[in-house]
C-alpha cells in the first residue's frame, strides 16, 4: 500500500495536513487533517458585550480580520436596530474591498502562483519573473494602505465600529488612494494576460459542475447581502444558515464540515465569479467574457483567475467608491440602546460567505456561532484530492505530493479561522 | 556565516507572520542577511535544524504543540516570542485559571472522547520553556520587529518599549480618553509600540499589547469605577488579552476587593 502523507502543507494559513492511501491502485481514503490548536472562541465571547466581542473576533484570523469584524457589526446592527449613513456602507465597501484585494493578491503571487511554474517559494520565483511578483506584491501594498486607512491598522484595526467608525479618512488620503488605485488597473491586466498564457492542470478537473455558493450582492458585483445564492437558481436568507450549510464533526479534523443537500460545494472567489460574474463591469467585465469557460466550473484551481479577475474588479470600482465618500460629510455615532435579540450577519469574506449569528440578553451575549468559509470548503477540498489521486495513481509519490498540495493552495484555506473552534468525536472503530 | 533563522506559528491568527510577510520588498534585503530555514507560512523546502535565532507566534494549546516547542528550544540559541499570543496567551487565554476551562470544552464537544491530540487551556511560550526577548502585539509592529531583527544578527540585544501606550498617545497630543472623554481606555496600562493608533482614532485601547511591567492596576480600576462599571466588568476588561501576566496582575485586585 502506498500511503502519502504530507505533515504540514506549506504556504498556507495555519496547520494542515493531508492523508492519501492508496492501495491495489485504488484510492482507499483521502484526509485533510486539520492540526489547528483549538481556542474556543465562541465560547469566549458569552458574556461580552457588542463592542467587546468587535476588539475579539478579528482576532480570528489576521488574513480575514475586517471580514470578522464586518460580519459581526452587520449581525449587531440588525439587532440594536440601527440604520447606518450612506458614508458609512461606502467606508465599509472600500475597507472590504481593501481586504479582498489584500488576501487575493497575497494568495496569487506569493502563495498559489510559484505552484504553476515550479517554484518552492516566491523567492525562487523572483529571480525569472520579477516583473509579475513586484506588480503582485506593489497591489498588495496598496490594500495595506486601503485596510490602514480606513481601519487604522493592517491587522485587527480597531477604528470600524457599531454605527460607523471612530475617524474618517481625510480627502488627502482618499485622493492616494484613488490615484494608486487607477495607477494599478493596468498591471492587474497583466497579471490576468500572464495567468491566461498559463495551461490550467487538468488533473483535478470533475466531470459534472461544481455546486457554488455566494452571497447575493444585487444589481452589481459585490461581497455583502442578506441572501445566498445557490447554483442552480436557488436562493435562501442568510437567516437559515445552519440549513445551509449542516455544521457536521469528523474525527480526522480539528475544524467541521459542512454539506448541502449532502452534496460538498465550494464558496469563494471562484463562487462569486461563476454566479454573479455577469454583473461585473469595464475591464473585469471584458475579461470575464474573454477568460470565462465551462472549465472554471469544474477545476478549483481556476480560483487564482476568479480572485485576479476579483482584484481588478475592485481597483476600477474604488475611485468612484472614494469620489461618493469625499461628497459626503462625516455622520455622527449613535449609541445604541442595550437590548436583547438575536440575529445573523453575513459579508463574503475573501474565502467565501462568512456567518456571524449572536443572541444577547441585556446587552450581553448568550449565544454565538460562527461559520467560516475554510469549513464550508473543507469536504470539497477533500473530494478534489481525491480525484487528483485517483487521476494520478501511477506515479510516484515524490510526483504527487506537490499536485496535491497545489489543489489545497487553490482554495486558499485559512485553518485559524476553522478551527477557531473545533469539535471531534472519537472514532470508535480504532 | 549567515545566522539560521527559523519563524514558527502556533495557535493564534497568525497575524505576526503576516505582519512580517506584509512588508513585501523591505522583507527581501532583511531576509538577504540571514538564511530563513524554516518559515512553513511563507515558504516550501523548509529544513528543521541547528538554529541561530527562533521567532514564535502564538500560545501553546495542545501537548503535540508543547513538544514541538521543547524540541525547537533545545535546536535554537536565541528563542523569541513574536506577538501577544506568544509572549501572554493572548485572547484564547482571557479566563485561564478560572476552573471552568473543562466545562467550556464539553460545551463545545460534548463528551466525546477526543483522540487527535490532547488540548489543554492556552497559555505562553514562558510557560514551558525559557524565553530571550519578548516581541509583543496584537499583531506585531514591522517597525519594532525588524529592529529588533537587525540587533539579533549582529549580536546585539534588541531594543523594546518599556513604556506605556499612554506615552505614545501624548507624543501625538491626543486628547485623553480615559480622564477627558469618560472612556474605558487602556492606555496607562498597556504596552506600548502599537504607535497608539486606536487612540488616534479616537478608540480607547483594549490592551492587546499586554500589560506594561508596574502598570498602576489600582489608579486605573478605580477610574474605570468612577465611569460606572463593576469590578466585574473592569476585571473583564483587563483580562481580555494580557493572559497569564494580567491573571497576575488583577490578582491584587481581587485581594484588595476582598480587604
Amino acid at each position: 500500500m502506498k500511503k502519502i502523507e504530507i505533515d504540514l502543507i506549506s504556504r498556507v494559513e495555519g496547520h494542515g495536513g493531508i492523508l492519501v492511501k492508496i492501495d491495489n491502485n485504488n484510492v482507499e481514503d483521502v484526509k485533510v487533517n486539520i492540526y489547528e490548536g483549538p481556542r474556543l472562541i465562541e465560547q469566549l465571547l458569552i458574556g461580552k458585550d457588542y463592542s467587546e466581542c468587535l476588539n475579539i473576533v478579528p482576532r480570528i484570523c489576521a488574513i480575514c480580520t475586517l471580514s470578522h469584524r464586518y460580519a459581526s457589526i452587520r449581525a449587531f446592527e440588525k439587532i440594536l436596530n440601527i440604520s447606518i449613513k450612506k458614508k458609512v456602507s461606502l467606508m465599509r465597501y472600500l475597507m472590504h474591498m481593501g481586504e479582498i484585494i489584500e488576501s487575493n493578491s497575497l494568495h496569487v503571487f506569493v502563495l498559489a502562483l510559484p505552484d504553476f511554474f515550479g517554484y518552492p517559494s516566491i523567492t525562487g520565483m523572483l529571480q525569472d519573473h520579477k516583473d509579475i511578483i513586484m506588480s503582485g506584491l506593489k497591489i498588495k501594498e496598496f490594500a495595506n494602505l486601503i485596510m490602514r486607512k480606513t481601519s487604522a491598522r493592517m491587522i485587527h484595526g480597531e477604528n470600524p465600529i457599531v454605527g460607523g467608525f471612530g475617524k474618517y479618512p481625510t480627502n488627502k488620503e482618499l485622493n492616494e488612494i484613488k490615484r494608486k488605485a487607477t495607477e494599478l488597473i493596468p498591471m492587474a491586466i497583466n497579471a490576468l494576460e500572464f495567468l491566461s498564457s498559463v495551461s490550467v492542470p487538468t488533473f483535478c478537473e470533475r466531470k459534472e459542475f461544481i455546486t457554488f455558493m455566494c452571497l447575493n450582492s444585487g444589481e452589481e458585483f459585490g461581497f455583502v447581502g442578506d441572501t445566498v445564492l445557490v447554483s442552480q437558481g436557488e436562493e435562501r436568507d442568510i437567516e437559515e444558515y445552519e440549513k445551509l450549510t449542516n455544521e457536521r464533526v469528523v474525527s480526522h479534523s480539528y475544524a467541521k464540515r459542512c454539506t448541502y443537500k449532502n452534496k460538498t460545494f465550494t464558496v469563494g472567489a471562484l463562487a462569486r465569479i461563476n454566479l454573479l460574474g455577469e454583473r461585473l463591469k469595464g475591464e473585469s467585465y471584458n475579461y470575464f467574457k474573454k477568460m470565462y469557460n465551462k472549465r472554471w466550473k469544474k477545476n478549483p484551481l481556476y480560483n487564482n483567475h476568479a480572485q485576479l479577475l476579483e482584484i481588478l474588479f475592485a481597483l476600477e470600482k474604488i475611485p468612484s467608491v472614494v469620489d461618493d465618500i469625499k461628497r459626503l460629510k462625516d455622520p455622527a455615532l449613535e449609541i445604541p440602546e442595550m437590548v436583547s435579540g438575536e440575529a445573523t450577519g453575513a459579508v463574503e469574506a475573501p474565502r467565501g460567505t462568512l456567518y456571524h449569528y449572536y443572541n444577547i440578553e441585556n446587552g450581553l451575549i448568550k449565544k454565538a456561532d460562527i461559520i467560516t468559509p475554510t469549513e464550508q470548503n473543507l469536504d470539497e477540498m477533500e473530494r478534489f484530492l481525491r480525484i487528483t489521486a485517483e487521476n494520478l495513481l501511477k506515479k510516484s509519490k515524490k510526483e504527487i505530493e506537490p499536485e496535491l498540495e497545489m489543489v489545497v493552495r487553490a482554495y486558499d484555506p485559512c485553518i485559524s479561522c476553522s478551527a477557531h473552534l473545533i469539535k471531534v468525536v472519537h472514532e470508535t472503530s480504532s | 556565516m549567515k545566522k539560521k533563522i527559523g519563524i514558527y506559528g502556533f495557535t493564534g491568527c497568525a497575524g505576526d507572520q503576516l505582519t512580517i510577510i506584509h512588508s513585501e520588498d523591505k522583507l527581501i534585503p532583511f531576509f538577504d542577511k540571514v538564511e530563513i530555514v524554516s518559515f512553513r507560512m511563507a515558504q516550501s523546502n523548509n529544513k528543521e535544524c541547528e538554529l541561530d535565532i527562533a521567532f514564535i507566534e502564538g500560545s501553546i494549546t495542545t501537548e503535540e504543540q508543547k513538544k514541538r516547542l521543547i524540541e525547537i528550544r533545545n535546536r535554537t540559541d536565541i528563542l523569541v516570542p513574536i506577538g501577544t499570543c506568544a509572549c501572554f496567551g493572548g485572547i484564547q487565554s482571557m479566563k485561564l485559571g478560572d476552573g471552568k476551562y473543562m466545562d467550556r470544552y464539553r460545551k463545545v464537544y460534548g463528551n466525546n472522547k477526543i483522540t487527535i491530540d490532547k488540548a489543554f487551556e492556552s497559555l505562553p511560550l514562558n510557560s514551558f520553556v525559557k524565553v530571550d526577548y519578548c516581541i509583543p502585539g496584537c499583531p506585531i509592529s514591522s517597525l519594532q520587529f525588524f529592529s529588533a531583527f537587525t540587533k539579533l544578527i549582529n549580536d546585539f540585544r534588541p531594543v523594546l518599549y518599556e513604556f506605556p501606550v499612554c506615552t505614545e498617545c501624548k507624543w501625538h497630543e491626543n486628547q485623553c480618553l480615559l480622564t477627558e472623554k469618560n472612556l474605558p481606555c487602556l492606555g496607562p496600562i498597556t504596552r506600548a509600540g502599537c504607535g497608539a493608533v486606536c487612540l488616534d482614532h479616537s478608540i480607547p485601547c483594549v490592551g492587546c499589547w499586554g500589560p506594561v511591567d508596574e502598570a498602576n492596576i489600582a489608579y486605573e480600576s478605580k477610574l474605570f469605577l468612577k465611569q460606572g462599571f463593576s469590578s466585574q466588568e473592569i476585571i473583564k476588561k483587563f483580562r481580555m488579552f494580557g493572559g497569564k501576566a494580567s491573571q497576575e496582575l488583577v490578582k491584587s485586585l481581587i485581594k484588595n476587593e476582598n480587604k
